[in-house]
């Protein structure tokens, strides 16, 4: 199954004088368990087009399925609704919220779905442990490094198990080596059947992808797969 | 959030969401905490006046009263004989009144008759103001007999010559302290005391003179006394006929029949007014009323600038915040869940704010009425109000921050620096 299939995919900023069009037809197929790495240069869409595909924003035009669903002209309450259930985004800077604790934090995608405070918990703890940091449920985001905080936003991403990861240049703010780590998390998480989107300007990050996709001027320049 | 118990849910989100805030969270209920201390302690510092008012009344002798005085029938021009024939207000009004349908919810009756005359004993010799009571006026009005005896019905009904004297009084014409049975001339009248009154001491505020002062001085002494032998004319007109009624409803069906039952004693003239003590003070409450209504507008400024400084809070945190809502957002909350959790937080605030503002209203109340010198009286209802006003003052501020959040795009709120 499809897990993301978009025609024709249009996002035009501004209005007519000095419209900027970021996208301007995109046809990206992605399937369930797919590692597919965005490439491209700064300006070429691919922001754009992760928050398109991440239901934090809309296209001007084309239309856009996920998983099935059709999500062009949904309410901003569907979109809330899809993004809580369907996407687990991992942004470059973290994105926790530094107030709260690291448990908090990855509860909160499953506040919002409704699941029962117990229940809530429970899963919460076994994500820090499989994202490899057990024991930092109760400190608060700033006592973390980079790389511990990337993996509690990726332990929050999967709360509610969501059918597409989405990773905006998850490894951007960290030295190599963590990145590394967190890379080798995101195969891992891959290897257990997640479907990983990972958008990046480093050719070397995308290579550890299945499947390469490279972005210039709005248009999807050039695919390639690759051996996972 | 669509579980059941939704509500408590967000109330804990929100509860999280003060204690990981709480400079911003102290600042924004700062101005609700004031209202409601400015509103209570207003209220509280009126009600304590009001009370202490109320109880001066109760110590003179209780509100529940309707007097009668007499009136001047003629004001110019020659009477005419029906006016100059008019007997005036005397003894039979006061036991008349008392058979009236309507007279069962009458409990006490009292009659005065005052003149001035020279007092003489034989410590001292003073121009004073004798009171002329009957019936039930030592009861009426609150004084207590604390050496020798009261007047007896046969004092009352013969005019005897009989005198009790207020404390202030016996002090100056018996400064040895003994008093009963001593001989007293009252002008040309020699009488016999037979008891003395306690003392009567009534500070509005502590410190202040003793406003029953007065009532200290009083030479008292049987109305008929008075009417024959010092003051008055063959009919023993009064100076007042008192009726208590203690069932304030009954007093205006009271005061209608006794009315009519006056103006036909009095051959169908007015010559008599009618006055009723607890309408009255009713009257001069209302006055007070003025400052509640005045301390309830210094109370909605303070809320009114709390909220502006809410505002100002919310509006000033923020770039902390979208972001926040940004991030939220993202991993799922509806802009509806947003604008709930900042109105719930709203809520909390202004409830967490009331009770710190009860305790402030309370602390500043209670050094107020210790200042001046007044027992603290806490309306209940000033506790209603102040929260009722800032409940919706709360969530009318809110409500701008509440909406701006809410309806962010997520992409710009993530993107927001």
């Amino acid at each position: 199954m499809k897990i993301i299939q978009t025609r024709d995919l249009t996002k035009v900023y501004g209005s007519n004088g000095n419209a900027v069009h970021a996208l301007c037809g995109i046809d990206l197929d992605v399937e369930r368990g797919e590692f597919v790495a965005l490439i491209g240069p700064s300006g070429s869409g691919k922001s754009t087009l992760m928050a398109i595909l991440g239901c934090l924003d809309v296209p001007t035009g084309g239309t856009y399925a996920l998983e099935g669903r059709q999500v062009e002209g949904l309410s901003g309450a569907d979109l809330a609704a899809i993004r809580n259930e369907k996407v687990g985004f991992v942004f470059q800077q973290y994105n926790l919220l530094p107030k709260a604790t690291i448990l908090r934090n990855v509860e909160l995608p499953m506040l919002y779905a409704g699941v029962p405070r117990r229940e809530r918990r429970q899963r919460a703890l076994e994500l820090l442990e499989k994202v490899g940091i057990p024991d930092k449920a109760n400190t608060l985001p700033g006592a973390l490094s980079g790389g511990q905080r990337q993996r509690v936003a990726i332990a929050r991403a999967l709360a509610n198990r969501p059918a597409l990861l989405l990773a905006d240049e998850p490894t951007g703010a960290l030295d190599s080596k963590t990145g590394q780590e967190v890379l080798a998390l995101f195969r891992e998480l891959h290897a257990q059947g997640n479907t990983v989107l990972l958008v990046t300007h480093d050719p070397t990050i995308a290579g550890m992808a299945g499947r390469r996709v490279e972005l210039r001027d709005g248009l999807i320049h050039e695919e390639e797969e690759l051996a996972a | 959030m669509k579980t059941s118990g939704a509500f408590r849910e967000r109330l804990r989100e929100a509860w999280i969401e003060l204690k990981e805030n709480p400079g911003r969270s102290f600042l924004q209920a700062l101005g609700v905490m004031l209202g409601v201390a400015s509103v209570l302690g207003g209220f509280s510092i009126s009600d304590s006046q009001n009370r202490q008012a109320q109880r001066v009344f109760a110590r003179v002798g209780g509100i529940d009263k309707l007097n009668v005085f007499p009136t001047d029938t003629v004001y110019d021009g020659t009477p005419s004989a029906l006016q100059q024939a008019n007997l005036g207000l005397r003894l039979e009004d006061a036991t008349d009144g008392g058979q009236v349908p309507t007279a069962k919810a009458v409990n006490a009756t009292s009659v005065l008759k005052q003149a001035k005359a020279r007092v003489r004993s034989q410590f001292a010799d003073q121009q004073r103001d004798i009171t002329g009571i009957g019936a039930d006026y030592v009861a009426m009005n609150g004084y207590d007999i604390e050496q020798g005896r009261g007047f007896s019905s046969h004092d009352f009904a013969t005019g005897a010559p009989v005198a009790i004297l207020g404390a202030e009084a016996a002090s100056v014409f018996f400064p040895t302290g003994e008093i009963v049975g001593k001989p007293l001339r009252i002008g040309d009248v020699p009488v016999t005391i037979i008891g003395v009154f306690a003392e009567k001491n009534f500070r509005f505020r502590d410190g202040q003179r003793n406003i029953f002062a007065w009532r200290n001085r009083i030479v008292a002494v049987p109305s008929l006394l008075v009417a024959a032998r010092m003051e008055g004319d063959e009919y023993h007109r009064l100076d007042r006929v008192t009726f208590r009624v203690p069932d304030l409803k009954q007093m205006s069906d009271f005061s209608k029949e006794l009315s009519t039952l006056l103006t036909a004693n009095h051959r169908l003239q007015q010559d008599y007014r009618l006055d009723d003590v607890a309408k009255r003070l009713e009257r001069q409450m209302s006055q007070g009323d003025v400052y509640n209504v005045i301390f309830m507008l210094s109370g909605v400024l303070a809320l009114i600038g709390g909220g502006m400084v809410n505002v100002n809070v919310q509006l000033a945190s923020l770039k902390e915040r979208v972001r926040e809502v940004g991030v939220k957002m993202a991993i799922g909350a509806p802009g509806r869940e947003i604008f709930k959790a900042f109105m719930t937080e709203a809520l909390l605030l202004t409830l967490l704010g009331s009770a710190a503002g009860y305790l402030i209203g309370i602390a500043f109340s209670w050094i107020i009425a210790k200042s001046i010198g007044v027992p603290l009286s806490l309306a209940p209802l000033s506790f209603i109000w102040a929260t009722v006003m800032a409940v919706v003052f709360g969530f009318l501020f809110a409500l701008y921050p509440a909406a701006k959040a809410s309806r962010q795009s997520p992409m710009e709120a993530l993107r927001y620096e």
